[in-house]
């Protein structure tokens, strides 16, 4: 196999804090991307980004498409929302998950996004008929593997086994780097101190994180549920009680504790990337995410679709800024990829080319068949 | 998650009878008003009663009662909301202690038993109260 070359870009969610707080609306932010150099990939979360979604009008869906040709990005994912709990006393059933999803699917393919994230609430057989609805559209349905759930997760497996059963190439995984971390992310320990916990409290909250590392990631929900239990009682047993369902969000639905290759087991599937991470230290790297790890495999892989750097950290460190930051962790990526013998794609008209050919193989003629072949 | 954005500064207003302060979402992404699960808002310690609370957003005012089933208004990032109720205060110079509470369903997160995470954030800020005709 030829080694991969992943198209660099970002996904607007990591300056949710700069938005949130007016101080770029949605142009001036995608003219920001542009400027600062953290494309060519542009990725929007629908519901952050597009008021009234998913309902577009056509003059602004011919806006927005002017202002990502005038800048030179290249549209990449839409991430969509697969709200089953909407609705205050029932989950939606899956027919109405999937009209809700259809709605959005239209919102991606108006909007001109080649890819639409989606999410594990979508059962195998509501992907599978959700499938004829991407192909007209002409987006593929990437649905992301987030911790707490890892590639090779039970839900993971039977929807890859069902791709591979229908066979359509508009069906996907979106691979979330968080499922695949390798430690408690420094800046969020940082912020914690900053709201009084003690250093020893910490230590523990730091070593119980290790011990599910090396446990590995959890087997089911109740392992997942366990975890999360022990974290909150961290707190509770440590004087803060306040700081333990944080503790517990975080420890398990942040930092997954699945190693790297675990991404082999739907690796042929994998349409896009969310390049998760939550910080860059004073060495330039970043501690708790094996980025060079991760670009190595995805490039040994043949991987050539788009990594949008997905940075979590705003959550928690107010004192650094996140453009920055973003900028680091590119830097950490065209490091690695070179180191592997490839490079990032940040030129803006050959990433234009190489994505619609990386979706388009896939959806002109065969269909992968390779599964288990890196495993 | 964004928590310290709740409160917008200085936006206190009262009548006299009723009380109310612009909120933003301690979210990333919209919510529709299903989602908005429960609010608390006082004034120097003085809660609004549940029943007196009232929220405005797109242009109108609901009960919080109304919103349960509301999925077509949603509160988008960077709209401000409305929280009003009956807490009495004088204008003035005098600087007042706001605190809000907003329990917001997250509707794609499902927790252990196919329950919807409900987030808790609260905000604390100081401001002066302004006189201005509010939501009843």
């Amino acid at each position: 196999m030829s080694l991969g070359a992943p198209i660099q870009g970002v996904t607007l969610y990591s300056f949710t804090r700069a938005f949130h707080g007016r101080q770029y609306d949605l142009e001036q932010l995608v003219r920001k991307v542009a400027d600062d150099g953290y494309g060519p990939g542009l990725e929007i979360i629908g519901f952050s980004s597009f008021r009234g979604f998913p309902e577009i009008d056509d003059a602004f869906a011919g806006r927005f498409r002017d202002l990502v040709d005038e800048v030179g990005l290249v549209q990449t994912s839409l991430a969509i929302n697969a709200d089953i709990g909407i609705h205050r006393d029932r989950l939606l059933n899956q027919d109405e998950l999937i009209e809700y999803m259809r709605r959005q699917i239209e919102a991606a393919a108006k909007l001109g996004f080649p890819i639409a994230r989606v999410q594990i609430s979508i059962e195998p057989d509501s992907m599978e008929r959700l499938a004829p609805v991407a192909e007209k559209h002409g987006v593929t349905l990437a649905l992301e593997v987030h911790a707490d759930q890892y590639a090779s997760h039970p839900r993971i497996l039977a929807l890859r086994d069902r791709y591979e059963k229908v066979g359509s190439p508009f069906l996907g995984f979106t691979a979330d780097w968080g499922a695949t971390t390798t430690g408690f992310a420094p800046s969020l320990i940082e912020a914690y101190r900053r709201r009084g916990a003690s250093d020893e409290l910490l230590a523990k909250v730091v070593a119980l994180w290790d011990e599910f590392f090396q446990a590995g990631p959890p087997a089911d929900q109740a392992d997942h549920g366990q975890r999360f239990g022990r974290f909150i009682a961290l707190g509770a047993e440590n004087g803060r009680p306040d700081l333990g369902v944080d503790f517990g969000i975080n420890g398990t639905g942040l930092f997954g504790p699945a190693r790297v290759n675990d991404w082999l087991e739907i690796m042929p599937w994998i349409r896009h990337v969310h390049g998760k991470f939550f910080g860059i230290d004073d060495t330039g790297e970043e501690p708790s995410v094996p980025v060079r790890d991760l670009i190595r495999l995805l490039v040994e892989n043949g991987y050539d679709g788009a990594i949008s750097s997905e940075y979590e950290g705003w959550h928690w460190n107010h004192w650094q800024s996140p453009f920055e930051i973003v900028a680091g962790e590119q830097a950490v990526q065209r490091s690695a990829a070179h180191d592997a013998g490839s490079q990032m794609v940040t030129d803006a008209a050959a990433a234009r080319v190489q994505l619609a050919e990386w979706l388009g193989e896939r959806r002109g003629s065969t269909r992968p068949t390779t599964r288990g072949a890196h495993a | 998650m964004i928590p310290d954005r709740i409160i917008e500064q200085d936006t206190l207003t009262t009548d006299g009878v009723r009380s109310a302060v612009e909120v933003r979402i301690p979210w990333y992404r919209a919510l529709p008003g299903s989602c908005i699960s429960e609010v608390s808002f006082a004034v120097d310690g003085v809660q609004a009663p549940v029943e007196s609370l009232r929220w405005t957003m797109n242009g109108r005012t609901f009960r919080l009662a109304d919103l349960v089933d509301d999925t077509d208004q949603w509160w988008f990032p960077l709209d401000s909301a409305i929280v009003s109720g009956d807490i009495p205060l004088a204008t003035g110079s005098d600087e007042h202690r706001v605190d809000v509470e907003l329990k917001l369903y997250i509707p794609y997160i499902i927790i252990d038993g196919g329950q919807v995470l409900r987030i808790e954030e609260h905000d604390t800020k100081t401001m002066p109260a302004t006189t201005k005709e509010v939501a009843a």
